[in-house]
């Protein structure tokens, strides 16, 4: 009896041994083949396409913004309009948001490439981007040379980048609604208000024109949500929103998007 | 000599520790898993599907998210970065890390188990194998055979390589079988890549290469065996040494612990490399995470180990043999 | 010589720091015989049995078992012992047979056979097939003595047999390892710091203390020199006058007493009872072994 145990254990435990030892073998010396892509990307995409007809997708991109930085319950617009939509409609309500912090009109470009975002931006209903503020403030570190020559040249830059980054959407993706957030500004109730003001406005109406010349393209303002009484819809770094802010412009954005679905 | 490694098998077995072992091994698998499991809904319920892909993606940003603020330490940071670069190399390639399954979440276990919990198992096997024989007075016994010491002591070294294989094989078995319950026995033949280069703060893909998972996991588990020797061989040199039970599992359990806490805080004190129980972590190595010191690699901790290897093999014989008993 | 020692030991010497535990031991063990290896606790005893048996190596010195130097012969040496040092100290969580099966397991030259028979040997064959956790010290002894007779070995070393004992199994070890020396022509190396216990069971004795053995010597031999007489008389005043004429004279609890001699026992009686001297009782008394160990090793100071 004993006998039999002992010999069952010796004999799994040399069996195991032997292939441990395998193992390390191939860890210290198997070098192989490089990388093959994978084929399965596109079958995978027509597979998800179908059963995606009673669910809404929302796809966010963008900087800070859209990442909700500032709001205290962590939902930023996103999270609220998410919240918003599911009283309102009955259809299931995806969101998937990659926004990050930081991120100007190019890092967005480069985002742009990266083949699981297209994957999703083509089987997006509903595309929120927020870009072009981390482009003007630089996070506010160029208020002190702020002027007129360098605003041109920092816009120009970005209108070249706003341009490719709609069509590189409209190309991956013709039925989506894109709702761009616009800019606010959040330095309206500092001294050099007049100069700023009138920037941010200039940025607006150019990148607004911009979108008129790709369909089911919206450009949201915000600039007149925080005209007045900034300071309350502020985050305590005085550039973001706060709660009270987010929620402010994801009413706006809501009652846009009801308004298309009404439409359709 | 097989006759003395057949003793040592059936003391071990009659002294139940193995069947404690395995007990224990069996308890956490289902512990793990039932975690995993509630993890993976946690997922399901927040992100409201189960796309790898949606996911990952989200993964990435969240990281990404996180490298923007401004009080992370900068270590930390370089592994966050590495960890976004190699996440992104995954979904680039539609192969996914995670995808679930009994196989993957063997991976997972060991890769887990493999510097903490795998020594420690190991740990109660080895600590007993000398030292009881001199707490209990049986040593006297076993020296006044006519069997030479080296041999008796090579029969112990065979009886812990026995043991240590028959842990890992518990391990992997009991993670494949109750795993699968939950998440299915399938997936491989999942690609994985490894192969990854970790320099600084940049993730170097030019030598990656995908293997099946079966392959990787056998390669994890040769690698976590590995370990087991070594910390094997050192709590048998320790127990030759000091000859108590308790006293060689409080210095080992010490030196792990300390080991696996110093492997977060390390990363400038570069001579630490040469430590056994930072060097214990070889699966980051496969698996492409920051090494706890820069410059560290798979060849690099293999020697680690091996030289503390064999020293202690070496220590060990030289001083069983050579010691007088009282 | 005809008869070859079964052990051997020569000029043996530990070194243990700077101090010298063990000083040249010497002594030779012949078949068949009980050797006694005598002396209070630490004065060596066990080092050196331990250093016989190969648990400590020697500084310096030999060991030859059957003719065989366990330095340079380990294995053929230790093929002919058998020994329990100190406590039978066996795997408890076995059982008595799994420990013979055990330790047989380590020497090729041992059956299965051999097995049944030790168990038989030492009586514990109803016992046998239970685990050593639930044996009495006894049992254990016996079960320890059957694991050094496995091998059929021409020299048993027992550190402190009786140790632990009660008086029934002193008895019955002691009759049980006589038996064993005089059926198999067994040598049988035992120590032990109790006298009484070398008196009855050895043939031969070492005395030994503060590492050196200070006298070898029969059993019998070193006995019959010391003999005494023990006077019971009255008036013990007169009567100690009249013997301190003739030799020495202690006095004692029962009465007076002077060493033996046989021829001149009656004739100091005589003197006694012709001086008017009560003499009510003449005892002749073997001595102790504590008197003997006494006188050996009272004059020395140990340094």
């Amino acid at each position: 009896m004993n006998k039999k145990i002992i010999l069952i254990f010796t004999s799994i435990s040399i069996l195991s041994a032997f292939i441990c030892f395998l193992g390390l073998f191939w860890a210290v010396f198997d070098k192989h083949d490089t990388i093959q892509s994978n084929k399965r990307v596109d079958h995978v995409n027509s597979e998800e396409k179908k059963n995606s007809s009673n669910t809404v997708h929302i796809v966010a991109l963008g900087d800070s913004l859209t990442r909700g930085i500032g709001d205290d319950k962590g939902k930023g617009y996103v999270g609220d309009l998410k919240d918003m939509l599911i009283k309102k409609s009955k259809k299931k309500i995806q969101v998937t948001n990659h926004a990050i912090g930081g991120q100007t009109s190019s890092e967005l470009l480069k985002q742009l490439k990266q083949p699981e975002v297209r994957r999703q931006l083509r089987q997006a209903d509903i595309i929120l981007i927020s870009t072009g503020a981390n482009d003007l403030f630089q996070g506010g570190a160029a208020l002190d040379h702020l002027n007129m020559s360098y605003f041109n040249s920092i816009e120009k830059r970005y209108l070249v980048n706003a341009k490719h980054v709609y069509s590189t959407l409209r190309s991956l993706n013709s039925h989506a609604t894109v709702f761009h957030i616009g800019l606010y500004n959040p330095f309206i109730d500092l001294e050099q208000s007049k100069l700023t003001s009138k920037m941010v406005s200039k940025w607006n109406v150019d990148n607004a024109n911009l979108t008129r010349d790709y369909k089911k393209m919206i450009y949201v303002p915000t600039f007149d949500l925080f005209q007045l009484n900034v300071n309350d819809y502020l985050y305590s770094d005085k550039f973001h929103p706060n709660t009270k802010g987010y929620q402010l412009i994801a009413e706006r954005v809501v009652s846009l998007i009801v308004f298309h679905e009404e439409g359709k | 000599m097989i006759n003395l490694i057949y003793n040592e098998q059936l003391k071990l077995l009659r002294k139940k520790r193995l069947y404690v072992i395995m007990v224990m091994i069996f308890i956490l698998v289902s512990l793990f898993t039932y975690a995993q499991y509630k993890q993976t809904n946690e997922l399901i319920e927040k992100m409201g599907h189960v796309n790898w892909r949606v996911q990952l993606q989200q993964k990435i940003v969240d990281t990404q998210n996180r490298l923007n603020s401004t009080n992370i330490p900068n270590d930390f940071k370089q592994t966050l970065k590495i960890q976004v670069s190699q996440q992104q190399y995954y979904l680039d390639h539609n192969i996914d890390p995670a995808a679930p399954g009994a196989p993957t979440f063997m991976r997972i276990f060991i890769e887990n188990a493999i510097s903490l919990l795998l020594p420690l198992l190991v740990l109660v096997i080895a600590s007993d194998l000398v030292s009881s024989e001199y707490s209990n007075g049986t040593i006297k016994l076993l020296l006044t055979r006519p069997v030479k010491r080296w041999k008796i002591l090579m029969s112990k070294y065979f009886a812990l390589l026995l043991s240590i294989s028959l842990i890992l094989f518990c391990m992997a078995l009991f993670s494949y079988l109750i795993s699968g319950l939950i998440f299915g026995y399938n997936g491989w033949s999942l690609p994985m890549i490894t192969g990854f280069k970790a320099d600084g703060n940049t993730l170097n893909t030019t030598g990656a290469y995908t293997i099946p998972l079966w392959k990787y996991v056998v390669i994890e588990y040769g690698l976590a065996w590995f370990v087991g020797v070594v910390v094997g061989a050192l709590t048998l040199l320790l127990s030759v040494l000091i000859r108590s039970t308790a006293a060689v599992m409080g210095i080992m359990l010490a030196s792990l612990i300390a080991g696996a806490i110093l492997v977060n805080m390390v990363s400038s004190w570069h001579s630490a490399k040469y430590l056994f129980m930072l060097n214990l972590q070889l699966t980051h190595y496969i698996h492409g995470t920051n090494p706890p010191i820069t410059g560290m690699t798979l060849g690099f901790s293999l020697i680690v180990l091996l030289i503390w290897l064999v020293i202690s093999i070496i220590f060990s014989f030289a001083i069983f043999t050579k010691q007088d008993v009282y | 010589m005809t008869l070859q020692p079964a052990l051997t030991v020569r000029n043996l010497y530990k070194r243990m720091g700077r101090k010298d535990i063990i000083k040249g031991v010497s002594f030779d063990v012949f078949p068949g015989e009980v050797f006694g290896f005598l002396g209070p606790n630490g004065a060596g005893k066990t080092t050196t049995i331990r250093m016989i048996v190969g648990l400590i190596k020697p500084t310096s010195g030999d060991i030859f078992i059957a003719g065989h130097n366990i330095r340079t012969q380990f294995t053929k040496a230790m093929q002919q012992l058998g020994c329990i040092v100190e406590n039978p100290e066996l795997y408890d969580y076995l059982s008595g047979r799994e420990n013979l099966e055990y330790f047989a397991r380590m020497d090729r030259s041992i059956d299965k056979k051999r097995i049944e028979e030790v168990t038989k040997l030492v009586k514990l064959e109803s016992r046998i097939h239970d685990r050593v956790k639930t044996y009495s010290l006894g049992m254990r002894q016996r079960l320890g003595i059957a694991q050094a007779l496995l091998s059929g070995p021409k020299l048993l070393i027992l550190d402190e047999p009786t140790n632990g004992l009660d008086p029934a199994g002193i008895h019955e070890m002691r009759e049980f390892i006589r038996s064993l020396a005089k059926e198999s022509q067994l040598s049988v190396l035992v120590s032990s710091h109790l006298l009484s216990e070398i008196q009855l069971l050895c043939d031969r004795v070492a005395i030994m203390t503060n590492g050196e053995v200070i006298k070898t010597d029969r059993v019998s031999s070193l006995l019959t020199t010391k003999e005494k007489v023990i006077w019971n008389v009255s008036p013990i005043s007169k009567a100690r006058e009249i013997l301190q004429k003739e030799t020495d004279v202690t006095e004692h609890l029962e009465g007076l007493i002077t060493p033996y001699s046989e021829e001149n026992v009656s004739l100091w009686n005589k003197k006694l009872v012709n001086k008017g001297v009560q003499v009510n009782e003449i005892k002749k008394m073997k001595p102790a072994l504590e008197d003997l160990f006494l006188e050996l090793t009272g004059g020395k100071k140990s340094d």
